[in-house]
């Protein structure tokens, strides 16, 4: 090996190779790095270019000259640092341990005694087996080579089997041997010297059968045993949850006709949900709860009472009409004979008189034909004599076909003052009473409760209802009426589905200045209405009569200013009524006797009527133009025809008598020639109006086609030509001169 | 029917289609039912072409809501012999073609 010179910058010279050697390699792959500055240990010399380019010899030697030459270790065993012998020239790069053995070994020779071999016999035996290579190493000192080549080409396993194959052989042999080569052994032994090998031999040689070595693969693991638990089985069953089957099939034209199914039933449900909302509006809310709320037992006995009850109604028509069989016979067939001898006159004939036992103390306040069944009429049972007030009232329906009995009984807890009977629904019934709410009865559902009420405290009247109409029907079918009171104000209520809505439509006040209270506060005069009546053909207009004697013409559509004021009367005004004929001609009567005929637009009436008493009520006959009625509250009843005579009626005639009754309605039958007229004392009179008091138009010879109405017409528009004051007043010229002047 | 269904009516006088759910069969409680059939009515609205969708939809809602197993079918043409668990079944049609079965068991 060449010398070398080593010097001490050959470290730093490699540090710098090696850096720029890594620095080449991350060029392409790492450059984020190379803008990094390259980190160098501190102490590392600078060179320059010179130095660098300096060769630097080196030189190998066999020995390490850096090899420490003085190790010491320090020994507590002895309290002193003792030399530890140099490691030597010797780098030891691999180390594996084998598990050949040498056979002059201590261990072979062990395990050889163990396998009961004498390592002297097994060497000669080998040697007669390898004879030429155990001759040439025999000078040698052992017999290595004998079982080297043997351990060479084998793994130790297959290396142990041959061997124990071969040891198994040389049992075999070495018993057959043992005797004659057992001295020579003992005395090469004793020649060498080996007490160690004395020792185990003997063993060995004792046995004679060689003990076999262990498999270190081949055990058996010791266990233990615990005790197992007992194994007990539990089963519990549930029901199981129930189970049903269905089936079906699905096609197309299933789920068409399931369709058209269920739609149809939806129809015809919403059909009956509309004809249950009709017939319920039609009863009215309440009347339809206890109807309900009766079951069972009670509803089947209140169905045989209700037939029980409609046949004695038969009955008592019957024997009705046997008892006034001659009343009936006159109400049809009797007209007086002598009307024909009479001109211009005409009679009034008495016929039933209808009472009912509870209300004889009571006034007739108003009556009112039913609009649907010609013989019904609607009576009030009320009082006028504010001096003697009456706790109850009542409504009582009455037919012709029974004038012993009311068909229907309504009691009130206060006088019933005024009423008026639905023209759509003929049962509906509404009344205004003494202490100012009003009510409207069901009679076809039940008597026994209305099916309105409105609130006693907060939703009335505060004054007595004089007068109350049903108005045309709202848009949506809602059921509304007007109530004039004595209170000043016109309410108009809207029948809800289970409640009176009321809205004030006006507050009539009088045209007078406020009157200053004591404290300052000014009032307005309330003007108490007293009666009031809708215009038939214009729904928004009509008229409210006072008590103060005007007549207010005011619309729905102004809630404080009136279309027209008339100064009608000096008495409160008892009723106005509109001609049937023509709409512009009204009539009103009032307690200062008079009865006056007005024309809508004119303050002055057409005509007026003194009667000599207060008159209690007018009405328009329904068959004729000119023909009107009243009563007195001295019991007469007057009768006018204007065509017939324009000053005087044609009829008067006293129906109760003077001093005890005063009469004070009156109304015409719709169909029947027959006038129905109230006392104080609770009884209806009946009266048939003779011949001459109906007498129709006849239709001149030129004009035959005419129908009755329009002759009517004709009748009414020629006979106020006469009355009508020219618009401008031409004054007649003064013939007398001014002589008089 | 108690609910206010959707109602389509073409104006042709002749066809008339419906396309509101109408329950055929069920014995579900009455919440139950409404619950299911309206998300019968999601499902297959969302999954308006697609029946297989609808019905996964539909029986893993039902599985999240009453607890499995459910088994939906949701089909325009199909017949059908089930057993299932009393008061858990449905059988429905809605969109006027798609007839739509859940049951459990």
């Amino acid at each position: 090996m060449p010398p070398a010179n080593v010097t001490k910058k050959s470290s730093a010279t490699k540090a710098v190779r090696k850096t720029a050697k890594s620095q080449a390699e991350t060029d392409d792959i790492e450059e984020w790095k190379r803008a990094k500055q390259l980190l160098k240990p501190k102490d590392q010399l600078e060179l320059n270019e010179l130095e660098l380019k300096e060769t630097i010899g080196k030189q190998l030697v066999s020995t390490n000259n850096r090899l420490p030459d003085s190790l010491i270790e320090f020994s507590y065993a002895q309290g002193t640092f003792i030399p530890i012998p140099s490691p030597g020239n010797v780098v030891v790069s691999f180390e594996q341990q084998g598990t050949l053995l040498h056979k002059d070994s201590e261990e072979a020779r062990q395990q050889m005694l163990e396998m009961g071999i004498d390592p002297l016999t097994y060497q000669t035996s080998v040697e007669t087996i390898y004879e030429p290579e155990a001759e040439a190493e025999v000078p040698s000192e052992t017999a290595e080579p004998s079982v080297a080549p043997e351990g060479e080409g084998d793994t130790t396993e297959g290396g142990t089997q041959t061997e124990e194959g071969k040891e198994e052989e040389e049992g075999a042999e070495g018993t057959a041997e043992k005797p004659p080569e057992e001295k020579p052994e003992e005395e090469d032994e004793e020649g060498e010297g080996e007490t160690v090998i004395k020792a185990t031999v003997k063993p060995a040689a004792k046995g004679g059968r060689p003990r076999k070595l262990t498999n270190q693969f081949n055990f058996c693991e010791r266990a233990a045993l615990t005790y197992n638990n007992p194994v007990r089985s539990q089963e519990t069953q549930t029901i199981p949850p129930p189970m049903a089957n269905f089936s079906a099939n699905v096609l197309q034209w299933v789920i068409y006709d399931a369709y058209q199914e269920d739609f149809a039933a939806q129809q015809l449900e919403k059909e009956l949900e509309r004809e249950r909302k009709e017939k319920e509006k039609m009863s009215i809310g309440k009347p339809s709860q206890p109807k309900k709320a009766a079951m069972g037992r009670a509803q089947l006995s209140e169905a045989v009472q209700g037939r029980v009850l409609e046949c004695w109604r038969v009955l008592e028509r019957m024997i009705n009409q046997n008892t006034f069989n001659d009343i009936a016979k006159d109400y049809r067939y009797w007209d007086d004979p002598s009307d024909e001898y009479r001109d211009e006159e005409g009679t009034l004939l008495p016929l039933w008189k209808f009472t009912y036992d509870k209300t004889k103390k009571h006034t007739v306040t108003d009556m009112e034909w039913n609009p649907f069944y010609y013989d019904l009429f609607a009576v009030c049972f009320g009082f006028l004599d504010y001096m003697k007030p009456l706790q109850a009232g009542a409504v009582c329906l009455f037919t012709l076909k029974n004038p012993s009995f009311p068909d229907y009984i309504c009691v009130t807890d206060s006088g019933v003052m005024c009423v008026d009977t639905h023209a759509k629904y003929p049962y509906m019934v509404v009344i205004g009473l003494y202490d100012g709410s009003v009510e409207v009865w069901n009679v076809h559902a039940t008597c026994t409760m209305p099916a309105y009420r409105s609130n006693s405290v907060t939703n009335k009247h505060r004054g007595i209802v004089w007068e109350v109409k049903w108005a045309p029907d709202l848009p949506d079918g809602e059921l509304n009426f007007f109530s004039v009171a004595a209170d000043g104000k016109i309410n108009n209520w809207v029948l809800m589905q289970n409640e009176l809505a009321v809205t004030t439509i006006i507050t009539l006040f009088l045209d007078k200045d406020p009157a200053s209270g004591p404290d300052g506060t000014l009032l307005r005069a309330i003007a108490c209405a007293s009666c009031v009546k809708l215009h038939p053909d214009k729904p928004l207009v009509y008229l409210v009569g006072t008590e103060e004697g005007h007549i207010y013409k005011c619309s729905t559509a102004y809630s404080s200013t009136y279309l027209m004021t008339y100064y009608a009367h000096t008495m409160p005004v008892c009723r106005i009524d509109f001609n049937r004929y023509n709409t512009d001609i009204f009539i009103s009567c009032s307690a200062d006797w008079r009865i006056k005929i007005w024309e809508d637009e004119r303050q002055e009436p057409l005509f007026v009527f003194d009667v000599g008493d207060r008159v209690g009520d007018v009405k328009w006959a329904p068959y004729s133009s000119t023909v009107f009625a009243a009563v007195t509250a001295e019991g007469r009843v007057y009768v006018f025809d204007l065509n017939v005579n324009k000053y005087k009626p044609i009829c008067v005639q006293a129906i109760v008598s003077r001093r005890k009754n005063k009469v004070t309605r009156i109304s015409f039958n719709p169909k029947l020639p027959i006038l129905i007229v109230g006392d104080d004392k609770g009884c209806v009179t009946t009266l048939k109006l003779s011949p001459n008091l109906r007498i129709m138009c006849k239709a001149p010879k030129k004009q035959q086609h005419l129908d009755q109405w329009t002759l009517q017409c004709m009748k009414l528009d020629k006979l106020l030509a006469l009355v009508r004051e020219p618009v401008t007043l031409t004054l007649p010229e003064d013939t007398a001169g001014s002589e008089d002047s | 029917m108690a609910e206010g269904e959707p109602k389509e009516k073409t104006e042709d006088t002749k066809k008339v289609v419906h396309t509101y759910p109408l329950i055929r069969h069920s014995d579900m409680p009455e919440e139950t039912k409404i619950e299911s059939m309206e998300l019968v009515v999601t499902a297959c609205e969302k999954h308006s072409s697609n029946n297989e969708a609808a019905a996964r939809m539909i029986k893993e809602e039902m599985d999240k809501k009453f607890g499995p197993p459910f088994h939906v079918v949701v089909g325009e043409g199909f017949g059908f012999e089930i057993s299932y668990e009393c008061s858990n079944l449905l059988y429905m049609f809605f969109g006027g073609n798609l007839a739509i079965c859940i049951w459990k068991c």
